[in-house]
């Protein structure tokens, strides 16, 4: 690498090392994320002092998790029900009319109240009566349990609890998990794949942003002039896109190291995207994985977004072209639930082997599956492929004419500026 | 003896499109000079001083600067100031001239030594740690200036450097530009304002339509382009002197009668007529040498006729 551009990859480096925007999303980013964790954290703990006993209304409710119901009643009129039993009791009550049920509730007693009719067993019909409408408190889970605890009184416990909560499923999905040795679900998955995919389209689009954004402020101040009078373009390019580079690989190694570190804490937590990001496991092959793509998706972009600001007069033009490389790379994204439900079905194969939706769609596979090493080099020869023809046409288009060119080139004259 | 050439231009055109922007250009540029470029907007100046510092290629001729062809080390060695210039607007000024001083080839304390010690002589010591945006048109301009120089380069090319400055600052650029070139610095300078080429440049080349119309000492071309008259003020019947043509009023606010000579009639013959007629006195005289703004003018109408 010649002089100038060590000189230009410096000053790059120093001057977006500052910039607020990048510090903000790589040290603000996993930061915030901490102070949620331990914020929730602190909570559950207090709450946890509190509340020794678990909360009946929880058990009860199970997996409701819509419902906000507190306390309830209940009239029978069909006699089977006298009285709920002892953990049943402490959310649900018994009231001997409707009179006095509507009067628990109007005293702020109870919320709701159910009506069990005398024909119940041959009609399985139950009134629920609510001051007014609240879809957290329609649920029919206190009449089940009751109901459950007064036919099935005579069982044992243990089968008591099946037919309360007749299974708690672990999913073993062959496809995706070839060896049969993992398990996973789908809200973890979900969260890893978004995880990856954001992670790396956010750093290659913010990254590439500031690289475009400080080609264009150089073209928009005519500072531009100054600097190809000492040095070739190509040079001036490869100094900023070697600058950004690294910088963009700093943001990714930052974000999987905190998340690494989160990963650790947040084991055992309860809420689900924390649990979620506990069950993630990096091993370091994929850790290199990930970064291999995320070098390679960062020159295909580096390649376009130079040639967009090569072409651009302004800012508010520059990310309009750029549109036309982004959207087609973020294709994977639409398809997620395809790519957690079935990772090596063809279409996530196909657009993990396509050189511009590859380091995506590869990334979001390698995250829940083991990816066959043959597709993976298939794809980072592509990917290499297209990655030389596109810094290759950066470097066609940064060049004099188009620099210093007050206006943007037509279509038709792009083949031209290629030529030469 | 030939003094030595910091640049050499030979034969050089360039087309764009159908457009021919300079053609068959040839002219030097001796070290130590101050060179003037002149010429009407779009006469070819900026498009000539890009091929010499090789932004862009002639279609033809050749061109050597500080000795030889154009090379990354020779770049190092010359400061552009382009027409249309700017800095990065939210970068603080001593950084961003220590910056493009390292682009130059100075080393990182060097750049700063010297970009601290150019802000003192431009007085704007009190503006290093503040933004380029925050600064007023004119203090960017001398910023520009100055990161053009702050390297000590051997060939200095400026385009319209006292362009938008007031007369204050004008004089603080004139006065580095005139200090550059007594420390032995070449200095290539494009300018609309003629009086500043009177006052400065050695020697000039005027372009129009691409093409050279003049080229060499101003004041031999002030010269070559005198009237054929004196300029006279005293008390006295002008028109009636043997050999006077035709008399006009002096213009442009300069006092005295402009005296049209006859072809066959000298200066002299005219001075000794004044002296020897009575009721006629001079308090002073001179030849009428034209500006280079008339020149210009008249050399532009010229090629246009």
């Amino acid at each position: 690498m010649k002089q100038h551009s060590v000189q230009v990859f410096l000053y790059e480096l120093r001057r977006n090392l500052r910039r607020k925007g990048f510090l903000f999303t790589t040290f603000g980013i996993p930061l915030l994320a901490y102070v949620l964790f331990f914020g929730y954290q602190i909570i559950t703990n207090l709450t946890a002092g509190n509340e020794q006993a678990p909360d009946p209304a929880q058990e009860i409710l199970g997996s409701d998790q819509f419902a906000t119901l507190q306390k309830a009643g209940y009239v029978d009129l069909s006699g089977l029900f006298p009285s709920p039993d002892e953990q049943l009791g402490e959310i649900l009550a018994v009231y001997p009319d409707e009179a006095a049920a509507a009067a628990a509730m109007n005293a702020g007693e109870i919320d709701a109240y159910y009506i069990i009719p005398a024909n119940y067993l041959e009609t399985g019909d139950v009134t629920l009566v609510m001051p007014r409408f609240s879809l957290g408190q329609t649920t029919d889970a206190p009449v089940r349990r009751l109901v459950l605890s007064h036919l099935a009184r005579d069982v044992d416990q243990d089968l008591f609890n099946r037919l309360v909560n007749p299974a708690n499923i672990q999913e073993i999905n062959l496809q995706r998990d070839a060896s049969g040795e993992t398990t996973s679900n789908f809200d973890t998955d979900f969260v890893v794949v978004y995880v990856f995919a954001v992670a790396l389209m956010l750093s290659v689009f913010t990254t590439n942003g500031y690289l475009m954004q400080t080609i264009i402020e150089e073209k928009e101040t005519r500072l531009i002039e100054i600097l190809i009078s000492g040095m070739r373009p190509t040079r001036l390019l490869a100094g900023k896109i070697l600058a950004l580079g690294l910088l963009g690989l700093l943001q990714i190694v930052v974000w999987v190291v905190a998340l690494l570190l989160l990963a650790n804490i947040a084991t055992g937590n309860v809420i689900p995207a924390l649990a979620a990001i506990a069950n993630i496991s990096l091993p370091p092959d994929k850790v290199l994985i990930l970064l291999v793509y995320f070098i390679f998706g960062y020159l295909f972009f580096a390649g376009a977004y130079g040639m967009v600001s090569a072409i651009s007069t302004s800012m508010q033009e520059g990310p309009q072209y750029a549109v036309i490389f982004t959207l087609p790379a973020v294709i994977p994204l639409y398809f997620v639930a395809l790519f957690i439900a079935s990772p090596d079905a063809t279409l996530p194969v196909i657009l993990s082997l396509f050189p511009v939706t590859s380091p995506l769609a590869m990334v979001m596979r390698i995250s829940i599956t083991t990816v066959p090493i043959w597709q993976i080099l298939l794809s980072l020869a592509l990917l290499v492929i297209l990655d030389a023809g596109m810094i290759w046409m950066a470097g066609r288009m940064f060049r004099v004419n188009t620099l210093l060119a007050g206006q943007t080139p037509k279509l038709k004259d792009i083949p031209r500026l290629l030529r030469g | 003896m030939q003094p030595e050439k910091a640049i050499r231009v030979e034969h050089i055109s360039k087309t764009y499109g159908d457009f021919r922007a300079v053609n068959d250009l040839s002219f030097e540029v001796y070290r130590g000079e101050i060179f003037a470029m002149l010429g009407p907007n779009g006469s070819g100046k900026t498009t000539t001083m890009r091929m010499i510092l090789d932004i862009l290629k002639p279609d033809s001729g050749k061109i050597e600067v500080l000795g030889g062809t154009l090379t990354d080390t020779l770049k190092d060695r010359i400061g552009y100031l382009p027409e249309e210039r700017g800095l990065y607007r939210n970068v603080r000024v001593l950084e961003m001239m220590e910056y493009l001083a390292t682009l130059k080839g100075l080393s990182s304390g060097e750049a700063r030594k010297r970009s601290q010690a150019m802000l003192e002589r431009l007085d704007l010591a009190e503006h290093a740690k503040k933004k380029v945006s925050e600064l007023s048109k004119g203090m960017q301009q001398k910023i520009q200036f100055a990161v053009t120089v702050l390297h000590e380069p051997e060939l200095i090319i400026i385009d319209e450097p006292f362009s938008g400055l007031d007369p204050i600052n004008t004089l603080a650029l004139k006065d580095l530009v005139l200090e550059f070139r007594n420390k032995g610095h070449t200095v290539v300078m494009s300018t609309h304002q003629m009086w500043q080429v009177e006052e400065m440049a050695d020697r000039l080349l005027m372009i129009h339509q691409g093409e050279q119309q003049l080229y060499g000492p101003v004041e031999d071309i002030r010269k070559q382009y005198a009237l054929h008259a004196i300029i006279v003020e005293g008390q006295g019947n002008w028109a009636a002197l043997p050999g006077v043509e035709r008399i006009e009023t002096v213009e442009n606010g300069r006092k005295g009668t402009l005296l049209y000579l006859q072809p066959q009639t000298t200066t002299d013959e005219v001075l000794a007529a004044i002296a020897t007629t009575r009721d006629m006195s001079i308090e002073r005289f001179e030849l009428a040498v034209p500006s280079l703004h008339d020149i210009f003018i008249r050399v532009v109408e010229e090629h246009e006729k």
